[in-house]
């Protein structure tokens, strides 16, 4: 790695908005960090590029400025926003939750698992689609 | 004929099955631990789910999560390969209760052959030669020396739950064997969850004959042959050949015959091998049934003109026995190597990591079954198998120099294998004559002469 491929990453870090890269290869580490203050980004597990049935999106890096925290399924089923179908949503984008919060249902065969946030914030993003197949380590929330 | 199956397994025999189920027009679920992002059986699937963490316990091992991914992807069965949970008769139960076929035996035909103990108890009333041993399990350590004492030493200490070659202890007197019984308790409740165990006569560097059984849901039972599985390190097989160079026609059928009896009395159905020892009187004894398909099946499909993977997907879709497999014949000789990420020359200590160049051998008579590929990471969690040679020869000698060549080819840079290992076998004049037993490799990695052939040095710039 020389310094072509490191000024390379930082124009790729800043056209994507991103704050920190961080990566390891044959003992070299090497950590590139946007400007003073910011917070450091907890890194999320990569949902696989093969097809999947859940239709899970690949975890890229975040659009948002602002580092966010991934709440991951730690199952594998059917992902449900509320209790039941004429209930409200157990969160939304703005709540705030805490680590007891029960974020969402997952559906894993015929037990209904209420998922608590285990993290604590605001609800930046809802990942995972109402109704649809999740698999281990998939991003359902982001919190900010 | 089944619409979607779920593999539950990975590495080689994953990619085996789901290349089986795409020449069937049968659609495929992977299902995948975070460190097999990248395997070759999740590329090829038509769907993977992740189903966790690296660690088999954590993944595939987790009946619930493998029960939810095939609930989601909404599969007919489940094709549980060898190893993780393919011989849990828990497993098929669940899979069964939820009106998914598990392709392979019953859960209760699981249950008995999977307790070794209780095998032999079938073997017995069977009318099938066993080992003289203890009857049943053995409780102390005063118990295994009467029983010791009884049958005459050496004696080998194995676990009820064991299998491949693990949850053994042999005893050469009573001290050893007084030692030998408490220690192997301890790695059979570790490793198995329970440290019962019983004692069986030591029969001194036999030979490890074994044969496949195929049945279907109609009481249709044949077997395919035998193959020779003696060339072992440390317990487990790393060559195996078929047909067995000591195995003459009338051995063959009266073992055939014994095996296809045994199958037929515990209401055997789909693919399942049966092994026994052979002492040098070509004495035969039942050693255990593995109710799976093996590692090595690919030799017997090559001699017996078949694929057992599709036929053991047919035949859990309720069709009778293909008739190309009920009235087989054996035809040429099969050997194959086991290649592991291993090094040789550092007493085969594991080698993951990246593979960063890979060729593999090709040409008449040469086949590869490997979920390798130039860029892949052998993870270091799982079992160290990343490929199997099979070479296939119209006389044995011809299979021999075929192997050879096969494995000179054979080019992986990043990581050490053990085809340096295959190499030299393939040169020793023991291995050519076909007079070897289960102390080949030991007698051969202890004497003076030995040598690894050095891997390729390269194959390109």
């Amino acid at each position: 790695m020389d310094l072509k491929d490191i000024k390379a990453i930082i124009d790729l870090m800043k056209k994507n908005d991103l704050s920190v890269f961080e990566m390891e290869k044959d003992g070299f580490r090497l950590r590139l960090q946007k400007g003073p203050g910011d917070q450091p980004i907890v890194t999320s597990t990569t949902a696989p590029a093969a097809a999947t049935a859940a239709n899970g999106p690949a975890a890229t890096a975040s659009a948002e400025s602002a580092p966010t925290e991934d709440i991951v399924s730690p199952m594998v089923g059917t992902f449900f926003r509320a209790a039941s179908p004429d209930a409200a949503p157990f969160v939304d984008v703005g709540t705030k939750v805490n680590e007891d919060t029960v974020v969402c249902i997952i559906e894993a065969m015929k037990v209904m698992n209420e998922i608590k946030a285990e993290t604590s914030g605001v609800i930046a993003e809802v990942v995972a689609e109402n109704s649809k197949p999740v698999q281990f380590g998939q991003v359902l929330f982001r919190v900010r | 004929m089944f619409e979607k199956v779920l593999i539950a397994n990975r590495g080689e025999i994953a990619l085996r099955v789901i290349r089986a189920c795409k020449e069937l027009g049968i659609r495929t679920l992977a299902v995948y631990s975070d460190a097999d992002v990248d395997s070759l059986h999740v590329q090829l699937a038509d769907e993977a789910i992740c189903i966790g963490a690296a660690p088999s316990s954590e993944s595939y091992l987790k009946i619930d999560r493998i029960m939810s991914a095939a609930e989601v992807g909404d599969v007919d069965a489940i094709h549980p390969g060898y190893g993780f949970l393919a011989e849990n008769a828990d497993f098929a139960e669940v899979v069964e209760s939820c009106k998914i076929k598990f392709i392979g035996p019953p859960s209760h035909v699981i249950q008995k052959m999977g307790d070794k103990d209780m095998a032999r108890a079938c073997a017995r009333k069977a009318g099938v030669p066993v080992t003289p041993g203890s009857d049943g399990v053995v409780q102390t350590d005063k118990d295994a020396a009467k029983v010791a004492k009884k049958i005459g030493y050496p004696v080998m200490i194995k676990a009820v739950a064991g299998g491949g070659g693990r949850g053994m202890r042999a005893a050469h007197n009573e001290t050893s064997l007084i030692a030998g019984f408490h220690s192997a308790r301890l790695e059979a409740e570790k490793a198995f969850g329970t440290p019962e165990v019983y004692i069986e006569k030591l029969i001194v560097n036999p030979h490890h004959i074994e044969f496949q059984i195929v049945a279907d849901s109609h009481g249709r039972v044949v077997h395919l042959g035998e193959r020779d599985c003696s060339i072992q390190r440390r317990n487990q097989k790393v060559i195996e050949e078929c047909p067995s160079p000591i195995v003459n026609a009338g051995l063959r059928k009266k073992m055939g015959n014994t095996a296809v009896k045994l199958a037929r009395s515990v209401g055997y159905e789909n693919t399942g091998t049966i092994e026994f020892l052979v002492d040098e009187d070509r004495r035969f004894y039942f050693m255990e049934m593995n109710t799976r398909l093996q590692v090595e099946h690919t030799i017997t499909e090559e001699v017996y003109g078949c694929d057992l993977v599709k036929e053991q997907i047919r035949i859990a879709s309720g069709k009778p026995l293909s008739p190309h497999v009920a009235h087989a014949v054996p035809r040429s000789h099969a050997i194959q190597c086991r290649i592991n990420a291993e090094d040789p020359a550092n007493n085969f200590q594991a080698s993951p990591g990246r593979i960063d160049f890979y060729y593999a051998p090709g040409g008449r008579g040469v086949r590869i079954d490997s979920h390798a590929y130039t860029g892949y990471v052998v993870p270091p969690y799982y079992d160290s198998l990343i490929g199997k040679i099979i070479t296939i020869g119209a006389t044995r000698d011809s299979a021999i120099d075929r192997m050879r060549r096969a494995l000179d080819e054979y080019y992986v840079t990043g990581i050490k294998t053990t085809v340096p290992f295959h190499a030299a076998i393939m040169r020793s004049g023991e291995f050519r004559e076909g007079k070897y037993d289960t102390g080949f490799v030991e007698r051969m990695m202890s004497s003076e002469t030995f040598q690894l052939v050095p891997p390729r040095a390269h194959l390109h710039e």
